[in-house]
């Protein structure tokens, strides 16, 4: 199996007067793990639809391969689609569901069953091939779905939040799974999802999506890093997030006035001064400075509560009514002395001045 | 039980298994009990009961006739012979009413006879009947599942939400006019000078005698009972996941192959409930041949069932031909379940 590259061209989707898509260009290059990461609604399954065939968009053009898919219906196409429920055919066995695609081509059923063992041995379902789908665990379940996808040797796996039913704990080991059967095989795969740690985790590169609108395609460390727009800084990973007006610009750096000081930080997006801008700074990215010390880019916070999550020790604070946060590593001893009024800091090259706009709601 | 006395306490749930077992026993058990006893035996009144009442009246006759006898013989004159033949009149009097006692008594309260007489009294002409109203109950359901499937399928899966609502309501109007006038608007429609008939007549052709060869009731019977198909195959289809349909399409698979694999195992359940009430209604229609027959076409095997119940008066040969009726549509409903792999659990999904 080899992967193929899909384009989109200028691709837009309205339901009347609803416009699901905004034209859209995206290139997911042969053979990668792509993610479309998203609130729900914002555009990703249909974007995903479109791909698959099962929706013809209103504008544009989609390219698998280099041919045009315009006129080819989902079967026609060298996609397969991974659903949300998995939609495995309840009333077949195993082995029937993952070689139903075979069967549809006609391959005798010595062949058919051969085929589907093979598969089943890479899924690591080798002995489940009688059973009903529904004797098997989630996982289980998941892998029947990539085996029946991969039993037509697609050169585009499109998968659509097929992780959202699963606990978090096998969902971490079927992130692993994904990557590998993806490594395995060279199938493009495009994944959907509105779990940045998904998208984080598998992908190689990331589209993060809002309100029919691709906000920014990068590399999953550059979206983390150095997110192109506020949505995408809030949506991506945790923010401490501050409102203000740029008073000064210099050397890719802003200053920026707000209720709560002034503070200097990257300046990526070109803002002017007097523009309205956010700056954002990752929990982890903040230090706790030591008693009477002060300087650039410090805020006096009050203490309000320390959270142990596992590997992170997060420490919460407020001020006038606005929740700062700081994880730091767990140190059996982290932010343990922390209490009552503290300054907090972040270095300059640390925090994003991005221009105001819509943040994510969560 | 616990549940059901959690739910409702004490008094309540006293009253509801109460009124469910008088339901069940007054309603359910008692009567087919009845009628199962009354087809195992006969009332045996030596021979036909005709017979019997004609025998009972020429041994009156008899009687009258001796009397008569004796009164001419009392007015001879007295004599030896005169008497001895009077003892003989009296003897012969005193034979006869007692015979007619005898017989009355076999006539007013006959011996009960258990048999499987009943069950052996079908002749050809019967059976022939018994046959064709069986095999018509199964076009019925064939030619019902034929046009309800496709509509069916398409208001659950193609019409968008709203209007399915409507076409089910469409479908349902028909239903709330009554059987009676919609046979008869079947009868209008092809009775031997009906609205067909008047129009091939304009167009110069012979009319055609629908009512008489019995067509007729086997088209108006499609009319009454083809939509309890579509309400079963609708529930269960409308319970299929759309993904698989869309899974199926995208593996490959032509629209026939998807219904053949995918929707039509899924509806099973939903078309085996559908069967047995179209074939279970159309074997048991009585109404429809009624009107449809009146007398000019041969009769179904439901108004030879009401003959003997109602005409013949002999209500243990109608109980025999309505449990024949019933268990042969029964066990043909297991066979069919059978030859299909439907499950009772099945059904009850």
């Amino acid at each position: 199996m080899r992967g193929k590259d899909v384009v989109l061209k200028n691709v837009s989707m309205r339901f009347g007067d609803f416009t699901a898509v905004q034209p859209t260009d995206l290139l997911i290059e042969a053979g990668e793990f792509f993610s479309i990461l998203g609130p729900s609604g914002c555009g990703k399954t249909t974007i995903l639809r479109m791909i698959s065939g099962f929706l013809v968009p209103s504008s544009g053009d989609i390219l698998i391969g280099g041919e045009s898919m315009q006129g080819a219906g989902p079967h026609k196409r060298p996609t397969a689609l991974i659903f949300q429920s998995l939609a495995l055919f309840p009333l077949m066995s195993v082995w029937e569901n993952v070689a139903f695609g075979l069967e549809m081509r006609d391959w005798p059923k010595a062949k058919r069953r051969e085929r589907a063992q093979e598969l089943l041995e890479m899924t690591a379902l080798a002995d489940q091939a009688e059973k009903k789908p529904t004797d098997l665990s989630g996982g289980q379940r998941q892998r029947v779905a990539i085996a029946r996808a991969l039993a037509v040797e697609p050169a585009v796996l499109l998968l659509d939040e097929p992780l959202s039913a699963l606990d978090l704990k096998l969902r971490q080991h079927m992130r692993a799974e994904l990557k590998d059967i993806q490594r395995k095989t060279g199938v493009t795969f495009i994944y959907i999802t509105h779990d940045q740690g998904e998208a984080l985790t598998m992908s190689d590169r990331t589209a993060v999506m809002r309100d029919g609108v691709v906000e920014q395609v990068d590399t999953t460390d550059r979206i983390y890093d150095t997110p192109a727009t506020a949505f995408v800084a809030s949506f991506v990973g945790e923010n401490n997030v501050v409102r203000g007006r740029v008073s000064d610009v210099a050397d890719g750096f802003a200053s920026l006035e707000s209720a709560h000081g002034n503070f200097r930080a990257l300046n990526p997006g070109g803002l002017t001064a007097r523009d309205e801008g956010i700056l954002f700074v990752r929990p982890e990215k903040m230090t706790i400075l030591a008693r009477g010390e002060h300087g650039e880019n410090a805020i006096d916070v009050n203490f309000l509560r320390r959270d142990l999550e596992g590997p992170f020790v997060n420490l919460f604070f407020t001020r006038n009514g606005d929740v700062f946060a700081v994880h730091l590593t767990n140190t059996k001893t982290a932010g343990q002395d922390v209490s009552g009024e503290t300054t907090i800091a972040f270095a300059p090259e640390d925090g994003l001045i991005l221009a105001a706009g819509e943040l994510a709601d969560d | 039980m616990t549940s059901l006395l959690r739910t409702f306490g004490p008094s309540l749930t006293a009253v509801i298994l109460l009124l469910t077992g008088l339901w069940i026993v007054g309603m359910i058990v008692a009567p087919q009990l009845i009628m199962v006893d009354k087809s195992f035996w006969y009332l045996d009144r030596g021979g036909d009961a005709g017979a019997l009442s004609v025998r009972i009246d020429s041994l009156y006759n008899d009687v009258d006739l001796l009397g008569w006898d004796k009164t001419d013989t009392e007015a001879l004159e007295p004599s030896a012979e005169r008497d001895l033949k009077l003892v003989e009149i009296e003897q012969q009097i005193t034979e006869k009413k007692a015979e007619i006692t005898e017989l009355e008594t076999r006539e007013i309260k006959p011996k009960k006879v258990y048999s499987l007489a009943n069950y052996t009294l079908m002749g050809a002409a019967h059976f022939a009947i018994f046959a064709k109203t069986i095999f018509a109950a199964l076009a019925v359901t064939v030619i019902a599942f034929i046009v309800c499937y496709p509509i069916a399928y398409s208001v659950a899966k193609l019409a968008p939400p709203g209007k399915a609502a409507i076409i089910m309501l469409g479908l349902i109007v028909p239903y709330a006019i009554n059987e009676l006038l919609r046979i008869f608007a079947w009868l209008m429609i092809l009775n031997y000078n009906g609205v067909i008939n008047v129009m091939l007549g304009f167009f110069g052709m012979e009319p055609v005698p629908f009512l008489e060869s019995g067509s007729g009731v086997f088209i108006a019977m499609v009319y009454a009972y083809v939509l309890f198909m579509v309400f079963p195959i609708y529930n269960t289809v409308e319970t299929l996941d759309t993904a698989q349909i869309e899974a199926a399409r995208d593996l490959g698979a032509p629209m026939w192959k998807i219904h053949l694999r995918v929707i039509l195992p899924h509806a099973k359940p939903g078309i085996a409930v559908g069967a047995i009430m179209t074939f279970m209604l159309s074997a048991g229609s009585y109404a429809v041949p009624y009107i449809m027959t009146r007398g000019i076409a041969a009769p179904w095997f439901t108004q030879l069932i009401y003959n003997k119940f109602f005409e013949s008066n002999n209500w243990n040969a109608g109980a025999a031909y309505a449990f024949t009726l019933l268990i042969t549509c029964t066990l043909f409903i297991f066979l069919l379940m059978r030859i299909f792999k439907i499950g009772i659990k099945d059904i009850a999904r």
